[in-house]
């Protein structure tokens, strides 16, 4: 359930960390997963002390979003609990979402955390490709 | 001044006649008289008309005492054959499995899903388990039904020390509660069996997966 001024953990290496839904597209319902949404980053992650002594090439790569920008996102968890066609119930602890530029390739190159298998049926493959586990 | 003064005397003289009347009234028998004349009035009646009636429908009653109980036991026999599942689930056996405990449920298509159990769903054919594990340091929690066909095997990978004494644990999603990652239990307890071989296993778990390989052919 992901609607205006929902903070969402943003999981890939884009460089945001905390991100604000300001409308959800194509639905006049709160996102669920695999719904592409508008959002403002409100957290820059910081990379850890040696990337950001290391030269500025890997910190410009690092940060490939500012705070403030607006960028479009795909959700891949949520935390409400939704059902399966087999009946079974799939509820995260956190939302979280994935940022894609405006072709829906994502702007990161690696995600850190597990994302829904929903993603499948919603065409985002690509994303489900990065992301080290699905569920 | 007065105009009511005349009526009174009036009215006491029509009331005596009244009286007077009745008196005579009495001596002719005037209840045989008003009898005769109803019957006058009154038409012979015809004779009654039967009402038609019909029998009830026949009662589904008589047919299927309890089709609930009926359908749920169908199901039960075509989706666990073996009973193994209701039998980990039903509160007579004392292995049950209880809220608390590391289940582990192994699935046709996809991934084995580890968790604690927080919840059994008692339903029938419906009963589920909420199972909450973590992966990749997200918490996640799964609803499963066990007579899913999907669902290949349940087992009990850690029982919980002591009898939990709330039928929901839902506290165990605040971080003070949180058991946190299963992934080791569980690879213990894997290993473990592995190493005890498909005999030395323990009885019920050995019992069980051959209940699901057999329900699988």
């Amino acid at each position: 359930m992901i609607q205006l001024k929902t903070l969402i953990n943003c999981i890939d290496n884009s460089g945001a960390a905390v991100v604000e839904c300001v409308n959800v597209l194509r639905s006049k319902r709160p996102a669920k997963v695999g719904d592409r949404i508008v959002v403002v980053v409100q957290k820059q992650r910081n990379f850890g002390p040696e990337s950001g002594s290391g030269g500025s090439v890997s910190v410009g790569a690092a940060h490939k979003v500012r705070r403030g920008d607006i960028r479009h996102a795909v959700v891949v968890r949520t935390a409400k609990k939704y059902q399966r066609p087999d009946g079974s119930v799939v509820k995260f602890d956190d939302n979280a979402c994935v940022l894609i530029n405006k072709a829906g390739e994502p702007i990161g190159s690696r995600l850190n955390g597990i994302v829904a298998s929903e993603l499948r049926d919603k065409k985002w493959s690509k994303i489900l490709s990065l992301a080290p586990m699905h569920l | 001044m007065r105009p009511l003064a005349r009526l009174k005397p009036l009215l006491r003289l029509s009331r005596a006649c009244k009286q007077h009347q009745r008196f005579l009234s009495t001596t002719t028998e005037p209840a045989n008289a008003w009898t005769s004349t109803l019957a006058a009035l009154t038409k012979p009646r015809k004779p009654a008309k039967e009402i038609p009636t019909f029998k009830p429908p026949p009662s589904a009653r008589q047919i299927c005492a309890d089709p609930i109980a009926a359908l749920t036991a169908s199901q039960l026999t075509q989706l666990d054959p073996t009973g193994a599942r209701t039998r980990l689930f039903s509160r007579k056996n004392p292995e049950v499995a209880r809220v608390g405990d590391v289940l582990l449920v192994r699935l046709k298509n996809g991934d084995p899903f580890a968790g604690v159990c927080l919840n059994i769903r008692r339903r029938g054919i419906d009963t589920g388990i909420l199972l909450r594990g973590q992966l990749t340091r997200v918490g996640v929690e799964m609803w499963y039904k066990v007579y899913s066909p999907n669902v290949e095997g349940i087992e009990v990978v850690q029982r919980r020390e002591k009898r939990a004494r709330r039928a929901r644990l839902y506290y165990m999603r605040m971080p003070k509660h949180d058991m946190g990652s299963v992934e080791n239990i569980v690879r213990q307890y894997q290993r473990k069996r592995a190493a005890l071989g498909t005999g030395g296993s323990k009885s019920k778990d050995s019992a069980k997966k051959n209940n699901t390989k057999r329900g699988r052919k």
